[in-house]
C-alpha cells in the first residue's frame, strides 16, 4: 500500500516558504543529524536523498503494475476527506442535523422533519408531533430531496432560450411593471400549490394591478369535487373524508388511499385495520367497498370490488341512490338520482349478481347509517359527485364520516377562460408561475397559441420544460429546501417551509417574484413572517411564537375547523337536472386519463427514482402503457407489450397495452405525465403524451374510444414477471376473514396462521449445528402487518434515500437489475371460474435477515456474516460478487452491481470502460447519506436493516451510558429509533425495533396469532414477521366466499382442519 | 522389419496356447502387428513432420475465435458482468453453466489415464494422452468462467487462504471454496500426471529431433531421461502414485462441483442424488468430447488407425451407453423424489418449470434437449454395428456433448428463474457477449489441442509399446 497523499495544493516555489524551526530553514548539518536521530527510520526520504531501498521497491512495484495490463486502473480510486478549516455553527461531524419545514404539494402540505449533515438535506421525514404525518410521507415527498440536487435543474436566466442574468430580467421586468399601468395587460397563471403568502400577496399584486388576470391550473386537482361543494354546500366549501370513524365505506372511482387521497385519510382508514385480536377484529374492523374501473391501491385493501368502468360510475349510484333512497324513505333522493342522466343498466354479464352487489351494499351502508360513507372520485362529473353527496346525506354521513370546511381559496379563472383572454391580444405580459400548461392544458385550449399572443412571457419553473421553451423569459426557481414558505397541511394547518441550503443555482421563490411585482419588500423571510403574524394573530412576543412554530414545524389550533352544513336538495336537483348526459359506448371503449402514481402529471418526469420506482399495481417502471383487462386483450388478440393505436375523435396515439387483472372490460387507463419533451434526460424519450387526447370537456376519462392493434412490439419494463401465487398462497401471503379468524381464535387454535401451506407438513425444524449465540443485548427484528400495508411502495422510496441506492434505467430494469433493497411484491389471486375478479395482495419484501442465514454459508469469502444482533450483514470491500448468496436467497432480497451505476451514466453503460466518461455529477453526491457507503460496481448488496441507524442509537446509549454500571453493555431503549421504511410508512404497517426488550412494539406484534414468517419449514429462522392479513367481507354479497382466496392453496383450504389427522409437524 | 514382426508374432502365437485353441481370444490393441519401431515412427512422424497445411488453417481458424473471447472476457471484466445477462433471480446462468460443462469434459482424460490404468484396462494407452491433453485444456477453459463470472475480477485472490492482517480467512463452509480447491488440486496432479506420462516419448523426441531448437526444448523438457533401469523404476512407481492420487480426484472434483447446487436450498439444487450423477454425467461427457477429439484425429492421421482401432471406438461407446443410463436413472429418480417428497416448491421445479409440456416453465425445451440427448440418443449404442460405425458415434458424441450443456443449463437456470416466491420469478436470455465468449473458450480449447498435436506426441509411444505382445514379459512362453 502506498501512503496516503492528501490532495493539498502544492506549496508554491515562488512564494513564501514555510519552515517548522529555525534548524529547518537554515537546513544546517546539525538540523539533519538530529533528524537522522529522531526519525532513523525515514529521514532520509523525508530530506530527499538518494534512492532508498523503499523508494526503489515502490517505484520497481509500480513499474511492475504499470508493464503489466495496468491493473492500477482496476483499482478503487483514492479519495480523501478534508475537514473544515473553521467549524460551522451546531455542525458536529458526521451527526446530522434536523429541521422542520414542509413540502407544498395540491391537496395539502407535508409536514416534514429534514435531515441535514454539514448543511445539506439528505433526507426527508414526516414530520412526528404533526397530526396529518405523524412521521409518514409520501413518495413525492420522499424523492423530493434528489429534485433538489438534480444536476439538470435549470440554472440560470434564459431569454428566448439563451443565457441570461438576473439583472437584465430584473431590468426587463421593472420596465413591464412600469408600463402596466392599472395591470390590464398582465395575466397570471399559477399551480394548485396553495401557500397563504402567495394568497397575500396575490391579493396585493391584484391590488397594486386591479385589472390584472388571474388564472390558475393544475390537470389532476380536485376542481370537479371543489365545484360540487360549492353546489351543494355553497361557495368556499370543501369536503373531506373521515374515515376513522367510517364503519362501512364505498368507493366509486375513488382511490382514496391512492393518488385521490392524503397520508392522513390512509392513517385514518389503517386505523380501522389495525387489529390485535380476533375479537379485536370483529368489533373494529371497517369494510370497505370498491367500484374502479382499474386496480388501485384503494381496490387491493378492498372487502368487496366491483370492476366497473368509470362512465359508468354514475349508473352505480343512480342505482345504489335508489336502494338508499327505498330504505331511507327520502323521496329528494330518489329525485335527484331519477334525474342524472345516465344509463340505466350497469351492463355486466351477469345482470342478477349486479343488482344483488349494488342492493347488499346499500344495506349495508344504510345499516351503519352516520358510520358509512361514500367517496366518489375526483374525476367524475359534478352531477355525479352530487349525488353523491346527496347519498352521503341521506347516509347520515355529513359531518360525521364526511366533513365539511371552509376554505380560503379565492376562485380563480381557468385555463381555458386564460387562454381566451389572452387570444383577445390584451395581454401584454404572461407570468406562468410554475406548471407546465404547453405540456399539459387540455388540447382544445390550444395554450400554446395562446400564450404566444401575449409579447412577453414570463415562467417561473425549478426545469427548463416544454413551457419554458415557448416563454420569454425563464426564471430558474428554487426548490422548497433553498426557500422560506408557507403552506397548508391538508387538515388546514398552517406550515412553514424553511429552508435547508442557500439556493444552489440561484433559484427564486415564487413568493419572491410576486412580491417584486406587488412591489414590497422582498425578503422571503419577512413575507412568510407577516403572513404568520397575520395568520396566528399573536401581536406581543412574536418571536417566540415563531421560534416555536419552527420548531413544533406548524402553527398550533391552525387545523381548519369542520362547519355544520346541510347539502341544499334544490341546488342539487337543479344542477343535476342541467347537467349533460354522460354517454356509455356500447361497442367502443372508454378511455380513463389516471393521475400517475409517480409522476403526477408529469412534473416529476427527471426524477430517477419515481421513475424506476414500480407503479403499485402494474409494477411498471420508466413508462407509461394502455391497461386493458385480459379478456379485453384476449378479444382483440393483444399481449403485454403490443402496441396498439388508441382513437379518440380526431385524435389518436400509439402506446403498449399492460394486461391488468381486475380491469374493467370496456374501459382502458393511461397514465398521464409521460412523454415529456423538454426535459432533462431521466424524463426524456420516457412513455407516451396523453395530454393531447385530453379536451376540457373530457378531461378525465372520455368514451367512444377505439382501439387497433398495430403489430408492432415494445418492451415495458416491469419489475414483477409473475403475479400469480401458483398455489402458494398459504406459504406466502397469509389470509383469513373475520369469520374464520373468530373461529380459529387465539385459544382454539393458536397456531391457525403458522400451520398454513407447507408449514401444516412439515416436521418441526431442528438443525444438525450449534450454531454461534446470538448473545447481544439486542435482537433486531421487525414485524410487517398484512393487513394495514396497503402497498404505496413509500418505503421503497425511503430506503433508496437513506441507503443511496442507485437507479439502474430502463433497460436494466428490462433485464432484471433493480436496485431497490425492498420492493412491493403484488399478488393477484382468484378462484377457479372468477379469474376476471381476482383478489389483490401487496407484501413488502426485504431481507428476512435470517438467524440461519443460506447466504452466508455459500459465501465463498465471508463477505456476509452474521452479527451478534442478529443482523445479516454485509461486508462491500470483502465482496467479490460470487453472486452465490442472492442464488441461495429463498426471498430473492440480495442486489448486485452488475455495472457501477454510481460511476456511469445510464446510456454509457455498455461502452468500453476506459473510454467512457466516469464520476458522479456533484451536486448527486451532496444527496448521499455519508453514514452509507456508495457502493462500487461487483458487490452485493441487500437491506442492511438501517445499520447506520442502528449504530448510532447504540452510540447514543453508550454515550449516555457513559460511566454507569451499563457502560459495558449499554442497551438501546425501546423504539427510539426505526428504520428508513418503518418511519414513513402512513399506516404503520412496518414496525422495526429489538426483539429482546419486551417493551418494544415489535416484540409485541411478533407475538400476534396472526404472526408468521415466511418458508418456515426451510428452518432459516427469518427476523421478518409478517401478520396475516385479515378480510372483512359482507356474507350477504353475492362475491362474499371468495375474500381470502389469495391465501388458499391448490386445494382450496387455507389450513388443515387440526382434526383431520395430517395437521402435520409433530413427527 | 514388418514382415519379420508378422512371423515372430505368428510362430511364438502358435507355440503359445497350442491347448487352449477353443478359448476366446481377445483380439490384439495395436492391430496389425505392428513393431515397436513402427509405433515409434508412426507417432513422432506426426511431430516431425514438415507443418501441414491444414494444421495452419485450422489455427487460422481457432486463433482468432480464441481472440474474440479473450476480447469478450477484457470486456467484461472492465464493464462489469452486467454485459452478461444475468440477473436478479439468475445470479448464474451460462457462466456457471459453461463451467461445468467444461469441468465435465475434463474427466475423461484422468479417468482413462489413472482409473483405468489402475484397474489394468491395458486399451487405454493409445488415447490416454490425447485424452490427458484434452483434460487439461477443458479445465483450462472451465477455469476460465469462475474467475471471470465474480463481480470484482482484481480481488479473486481473497479465495486463497492466504494469512492477513485482518484476519480474514475464506468461508470454509462454502462449496464455492471446496470448488476451489477441488479444481485447482485437480488441474495440478493432471498437469504432472500427463507430463510425468511424457517424459520417457520426450526423450524419444529428443533423440530423434534434428534441430538445434527441438533437440534443446525436448532436452529440458526431458529432464536427462536415459531409459534406464532406475529411470523405469522410479517412473513406473511415480506414475502409479499419481494414478492413485488423481483416482479420487475423478471422482472428487465434480462431486464438490455438485455441492455448489447440492447444498444450496434452492428447489431443483438441493438434491442429495448430485454427486454420483454429476460425476456419471462428466464421464459420460468427457469420452463424448474425447471421440469428438479422436475420430477426426484419426481420419487425419491414418497412420494411427493401427493404434486407435475400432475396438477403442466400441469401448468408448460402451462406457457412454453405461453412463449414459447411469444419467438417465438419475433424472427420473429426480422426477421421483420430487414426486414422492410431496413438496410443492421441488415439484413446480421438475413438473412445471421443467418436465411439463403446459407452458408453466419457461424452459421446457431446454429440459427435452438435455432428455433426448442425454438418455434416448446413447441408447442406440446396444447394437455393435452403431458403436463400431465411427459417423453413428461421432453424431451421438455430438448430441451428448449438447445435452450434458442443457444438463446444466436446465439444473442452474430453471432452478433460479423460478423459485420459491413468484413475485421475483424472472426470464433469463444470454447477451452476444456471453455467447461469444462461450464459443470463444472452444477456439481456445481447440488451439491448444492443435498445438499440442503438433508438438507433442499425441499417443504415449512408450506405453503403447507395453501392450504389444513383445512388451509381455512372458513373450513367448505360456501363461503361468
Amino acid at each position: 500500500m502506498s501512503k496516503r497523499i492528501f490532495q493539498h495544493p502544492e506549496e508554491s516555489q515562488t512564494g513564501k516558504r514555510y519552515w517548522r524551526s529555525l534548524g529547518q530553514l537554515q537546513d544546517t548539518p546539525e538540523f539533519r543529524g538530529w533528524l537522522q536521530r529522531e526519525f532513523p527510520q525515514g529521514a532520509s526520504e523525508l530530506e530527499g536523498g538518494d534512492v532508498s531501498r523503499r523508494n526503489f521497491i515502490q517505484l520497481m512495484g509500480a513499474s511492475v503494475a504499470l508493464a503489466g495490463l495496468s491493473l492500477s486502473a482496476c483499482r478503487r480510486p483514492l479519495k480523501n476527506l478534508v475537514p473544515f478549516t473553521r467549524g460551522v455553527e451546531w455542525s458536529v461531524p458526521g451527526k446530522a442535523l434536523f429541521f422542520t419545514s414542509a413540502m407544498p404539494a395540491r391537496g395539502g402540505a407535508i409536514p416534514l422533519v429534514v435531515t441535514t449533515f454539514d448543511g445539506r438535506p439528505t433526507k426527508i421525514e414526516g414530520n412526528p408531533m404533526h397530526p396529518v404525518s405523524k412521521g409518514a410521507t409520501d413518495i413525492w415527498a420522499q424523492s423530493s430531496v434528489l429534485d433538489l440536487y438534480d444536476p439538470q435543474r435549470s440554472k440560470g436566466y434564459l431569454l428566448d432560450g439563451k443565457p441570461s442574468s438576473a439583472d437584465a430580467f430584473q431590468k426587463a421586468l421593472a420596465g413591464i411593471l412600469s408600463a402596466a399601468g392599472d395591470g390590464s395587460s398582465l395575466a397570471f397563471l399559477v399551480d394548485g400549490v396553495q401557500s397563504p403568502t402567495r394568497e397575500r400577496l396575490r391579493k396585493a399584486v391584484l391590488a397594486k394591478f386591479p385589472q390584472a388576470k388571474w388564472a390558475s391550473y393544475e390537470p389532476n386537482g380536485n376542481d370537479l369535487e371543489l365545484e360540487a361543494a360549492a353546489v351543494a354546500f355553497g361557495a368556499g366549501h370543501e369536503i373531506a373524508p373521515k374515515l376513522e370513524g367510517a364503519d362501512v365505506v364505498l368507493t366509486v372511482d375513488r382511490d382514496i388511499l391512492g393518488v385521490e387521497g392524503d397520508l392522513a385519510s390512509v392513517r385514518a382508514f389503517a386505523s380501522r385495520r389495525k387489529v390485535e385480536n380476533s375479537a379485536d377484529a370483529k368489533a373494529k374492523m371497517n369494510r370497505l367497498y370498491v367500484v374502479e374501473n382499474r386496480y388501485t391501491l384503494t381496490g387491493g385493501m378492498s372487502d368487496h370490488r366491483m370492476r366497473l368502468a368509470a362512465s359508468r360510475a354514475g349508473t352505480f349510484l343512480k342505482l345504489l341512490a335508489a336502494e338508499i333512497a327505498a330504505l331511507s324513505g327520502d323521496s329528494s333522493l330518489g329525485k335527484i338520482a331519477s334525474e342524472l342522466k345516465v344509463p340505466e343498466k350497469l351492463g355486466g354479464k351477469d345482470a342478477a349478481k349486479e343488482t344483488s352487489w349494488v342492493k347488499e351494499c346499500a344495506v349495508d351502508l344504510w345499516s351503519r347509517k352516520g358510520k358509512s360513507v361514500v367517496l366518489v372520485g375526483q374525476r367524475q362529473p359534478v352531477a355525479v359527485q352530487l349525488l353523491g353527496l346527496a347519498i352521503n346525506s341521506a347516509l347520515g354521513a355529513i359531518g360525521q364520516t364526511l366533513i365539511v370546511r371552509k376554505t380560503d381559496t379565492v376562485p380563480a379563472l381557468g385555463i381555458g377562460a386564460l387562454a381566451e383572454e389572452l387570444r383577445k391580444g390584451k395581454t401584454a405580459t404572461l407570468f406562468v408561475l410554475g406548471g407546465n400548461p404547453v405540456f399539459n392544458a387540455p388540447s382544445d385550449v390550444k395554450w400554446t397559441d395562446a400564450q404566444s399572443a401575449a409579447k412577453t412571457v414570463i415562467h417561473l419553473a425549478m426545469e427548463v420544460n416544454e413551457t419554458s421553451a415557448k416563454a420569454t423569459w425563464h426564471v430558474p426557481a428554487a426548490h422548497y429546501l433553498e426557500q422560506w414558505g408557507d403552506a397548508r397541511a391538508s387538515d388546514g394547518s398552517y406550515l412553514v417551509v424553511q429552508p435547508m441550503i442557500m439556493p444552489l443555482y440561484n433559484g427564486v421563490s415564487e413568493i419572491e417574484l410576486l412580491a417584486k411585482i406587488a412591489g414590497v419588500e422582498s425578503d422571503p423571510l419577512a413575507l412568510v413572517q407577516k403572513t404568520f403574524v397575520e395568520i396566528s394573530g399573536v401581536t406581543a412576543d412574536s418571536g417566540a411564537v415563531w421560534a416555536n412554530v419552527l420548531k413544533q414545524g406548524s402553527l398550533e389550533k391552525s387545523a381548519s375547523k369542520p362547519v355544520e352544513a346541510a347539502v341544499s336538495v334544490e341546488a342539487i336537483s337543479k344542477k343535476v337536472s342541467e347537467s349533460p348526459a354522460i354517454r356509455v359506448g356500447d361497442k367502443d371503449f372508454e378511455l380513463v386519463f389516471i393521475t400517475d402514481s409517480k409522476l403526477d402529471d408529469g412534473r416529476y418526469a427527471n426524477n430517477g427514482w419515481l421513475q424506476e420506482l414500480p407503479d403499485p399495481i402494474t409494477k411498471l417502471t420508466w413508462d407509461n402503457a394502455a391497461l386493458i383487462s385480459p379478456a379485453t386483450a384476449k378479444a382483440l388478440s393483444l399481449e403485454t407489450g403490443d402496441v396498439v393505436k388508441i382513437i379518440a375523435g380526431d385524435k389518436s396515439l400509439e402506446v403498449a397495452v399492460l394486461e391488468l387483472p381486475g380491469h374493467a372490460d370496456d374501459s382502458i387507463s393511461i397514465a398521464v405525465g409521460y412523454g415529456r419533451s423538454e426535459v432533462g434526460s431521466v424524463g426524456r424519450q420516457v412513455g407516451v403524451d396523453v395530454y393531447p387526447l385530453i379536451s376540457s370537456e373530457s378531461k378525465r376519462f372520455r368514451t367512444g374510444v377505439t382501439i387497433q392493434k398495430t403489430g408492432r412490439q415494445y418492451a415495458l419494463a416491469i419489475t414483477q414477471e409473475h403475479g400469480a401465487l401458483e398455489g402458494r398462497g398459504a406459504d406466502i401471503t397469509r389470509q383469513a376473514t373475520v369469520e374464520e379468524w373468530s373461529k380459529n381464535a387465539e385459544k382454539a387454535n393458536p397456531d391457525y396462521f403458522k400451520k398454513m401451506g407447507i408449514d401444516a407438513h412439515a416436521p418441526e425444524n431442528f438443525s444438525l449445528y450449534t450454531h454461534p449465540a446470538l448473545d447481544d443485548v439486542h435482537a433486531w427484528g421487525m414485524a410487517v402487518d398484512l393487513n394495514t400495508c396497503i402497498g404505496c411502495s413509500a418505503c421503497m422510496i425511503a430506503c433508496q434515500a437513506e441507503n443511496n441506492i442507485p437507479i439502474v434505467g430502463k433497460e436494466q430494469v428490462i433485464n432484471g437489475r433493480e436496485m431497490h433493497w425492498m420492493r412491493m411484491d403484488r399478488y393477484f389471486a382468484s378462484e377457479a371460474g372468477s379469474e376476471s375478479e381476482p383478489e389483490m395482495v401487496s407484501q413488502p419484501m426485504m431481507c428476512q435477515h435470517c438467524e440461519n442465514a443460506p447466504c452466508e454459508t455459500v459465501c465463498p469469502v465471508n463477505a456476509t456474516v452474521h452479527s451478534e444482533d442478529g443482523l445479516n450483514v454485509m461486508a462491500y470491500n470483502r465482496c467479490i460478487g460470487t453472486r452465490y448468496c442472492a442464488n441461495n436467497c429463498p426471498f430473492k432480497v440480495r442486489r448486485f452491481n452488475f455495472f457501477d451505476y454510481n460511476e456511469r451514466s445510464l446510456t454509457s453503460l455498455y461502452k468500453w470502460n476506459l473510454l467512457s466518461e466516469k464520476g458522479m455529477a456533484e451536486s448527486s453526491k451532496m444527496q448521499k447519506n455519508p453514514n452509507v457507503t456508495v457502493r462500487m460496481r461487483g458487490v452485493m448488496e441487500k437491506c442492511t436493516f438501517c445499520v447506520q441507524r442502528i449504530q448510532e442509537a447504540k452510540i447514543a446509549a453508550k454515550v449516555h451510558a457513559r460511566d454507569s454500571e451499563a457502560a459495558t453493555k449499554p442497551q438501546v431503549p425501546a423504539d427510539v429509533f426505526t428504520s428508513a421504511c418503518a418511519q414513513v410508512c402512513p399506516t404503520e404497517a412496518i414496525t422495526f425495533g429489538d426483539l429482546k426488550n419486551p417493551a418494544s412494539k415489535v416484540a409485541k406484534l411478533k407475538e400476534s396469532q396472526r404472526g408468521y414468517r415466511l418458508l418456515e419449514y426451510l428452518n432459516t429462522s427469518n427476523r421478518v414477521w409478517y401478520l396475516a392479513r385479515i378480510r372483512n367481507p359482507n356474507p350477504k354479497m353475492p362475491d362474499a366466499s371468495r375474500a381470502g382466496s389469495a391465501s388458499r392453496d391448490a386445494h382450496g383450504s387455507h389450513a388443515h382442519d387440526p382434526a383431520n389427522g395430517h395437521s402435520g409437524g409433530h413427527q | 522389419m514388418e514382415k519379420s514382426g508378422v512371423t515372430l508374432e505368428a510362430s511364438a502365437e502358435s507355440k503359445r496356447q497350442p491347448h487352449v485353441d477353443n478359448e476366446l481370444r481377445r483380439p490384439p490393441l495395436v492391430a496389425n502387428e505392428r513393431s515397436l519401431s513402427w509405433i515409434t515412427d508412426k507417432v513422432s512422424n506426426i511431430v516431425e513432420a514438415p507443418t501441414p497445411k491444414w494444421w495452419l488453417l485450422a489455427l487460422c481458424f481457432t486463433v482468432p475465435i480464441a481472440l474474440m473471447g479473450l476480447a469478450c472476457i477484457i470486456y467484461q471484466i472492465s464493464n462489469g458482468v452486467g454485459v452478461w445477462g444475468e440477473n436478479h433471480p439468475n445470479g448464474w446462468a451460462w457462466d456457471i453453466t459453461n463451467f461445468v460443462f467444461w469441468i465435465g469434459i475434463g474427466h475423461a482424460g484422468t479417468l482413462i489415464s489413472a482409473v483405468l490404468f489402475l484397474t489394468r484396462q491395458k486399451w487405454r494407452t493409445s488415447i490416454n494422452r490425447a485424452a490427458e491433453a484434452m483434460t487439461l485444456f477443458a479445465v483450462v477453459c472451465a477455469g476460465i468462467f469462475p474467475a471471470i463470472h465474480i463481480g470484482r475480477f482484481w480481488n479473486a485472490y481473497f479465495l486463497a487462504p492466504v494469512p492477513n492482517a485482518n484476519g480474514i480467512w475464506p468461508n470454509f463452509r462454502s462449496p464455492l471454496l471446496w470448488d476451489v480447491f477441488a479444481v485447482s488440486t485437480y488441474f495440478t496432479v493432471s498437469v504432472l500426471f500427463w507430463f510425468v506420462g511424457l517424459i520417457p516419448d520426450l526423450a524419444t523426441l529428443r533423440d530423434r529431433a534434428k534441430s538445434k531448437i527441438g533437440q534443446f526444448l525436448y532436452g529440458i523438457f526431458a529432464l536427462g531421461w536415459r531409459g534406464s533401469n532406475r529411470h523405469w523404476r522410479h517412473y513406473e512407481m511415480a506414475y502409479l502414485l499419481l494414478a492413485g492420487l488423481s483416482t479420487p480426484l475423478v471422482l472428487s472434483v465434480h462431486s464438490i462441483v455438485s455441492f455448489d447446487f447440492a447444498t444450496s436450498i434452492m428447489p431443483g439444487w438441493h438434491t442429495t442424488i448430485f454427486p454420483p450423477y454429476f460425476v456419471a454425467g462428466a464421464i459420460f461427457g468427457g469420452f463424448a468430447m474425447v471421440l469428438t477429439i479422436m475420430l477426426p484425429a484419426a481420419r487425419i492421421f491414418p497412420q494411427i488407425n493401427d493404434l486407435i482401432t475400432r475396438q477403442h471406438v466400441d469401448k468408448m461407446a460402451k462406457i457412454i451407453l453405461l453412463t449414459g443410463s447411469i444419467v438417465g436413472y438419475a433424472y427420473l429418480m429426480e422426477l421421483f423424489v420430487a414426486w414422492y417428497g410431496a413438496n410443492k416448491f421441488e415439484g413446480f421445479t421438475f413438473f412445471r418449470a421443467r418436465a411439463a409440456f403446459n407452458g408453466e416453465g419457461w424452459y421446457q425445451w431446454a429440459y427435452w434437449i438435455m432428455m433426448f440427448c442425454n438418455v434416448i440418443s446413447p441408447q442406440i449404442f446396444w447394437f455393435k454395428k452403431m458403436r463400431t460405425n465411427y459417423i453413428v458415434v461421432f453424431i451421438v458424441s455430438q448430441f451428448v456433448n449438447i445435452g450434458m450443456w442443457f444438463e446444466r443449463f436446465t439444473i442452474i437456470v430453471t432452478s433460479l428463474a423460478q423459485d420459491f416466491l413468484p413475485s421475483s420469478w424472472g426470464h433469463y436470455s444470454p447477451s452476444l457477449t456471453e455467447k461469444l465468449t462461450f464459443i470463444g473458450t472452444f477456439g481456445i480449447f481447440l488451439t491448444l489441442f492443435l498445438l499440442f498435436m503438433r508438438f507433442l506426441p499425441m499417443i504415449a509411444i512408450s506405453e503403447v509399446k507395453l501392450v504389444t505382445p513383445e512388451a509381455d514379459p512372458h513373450h513367448g512362453h505360456p501363461k503361468h
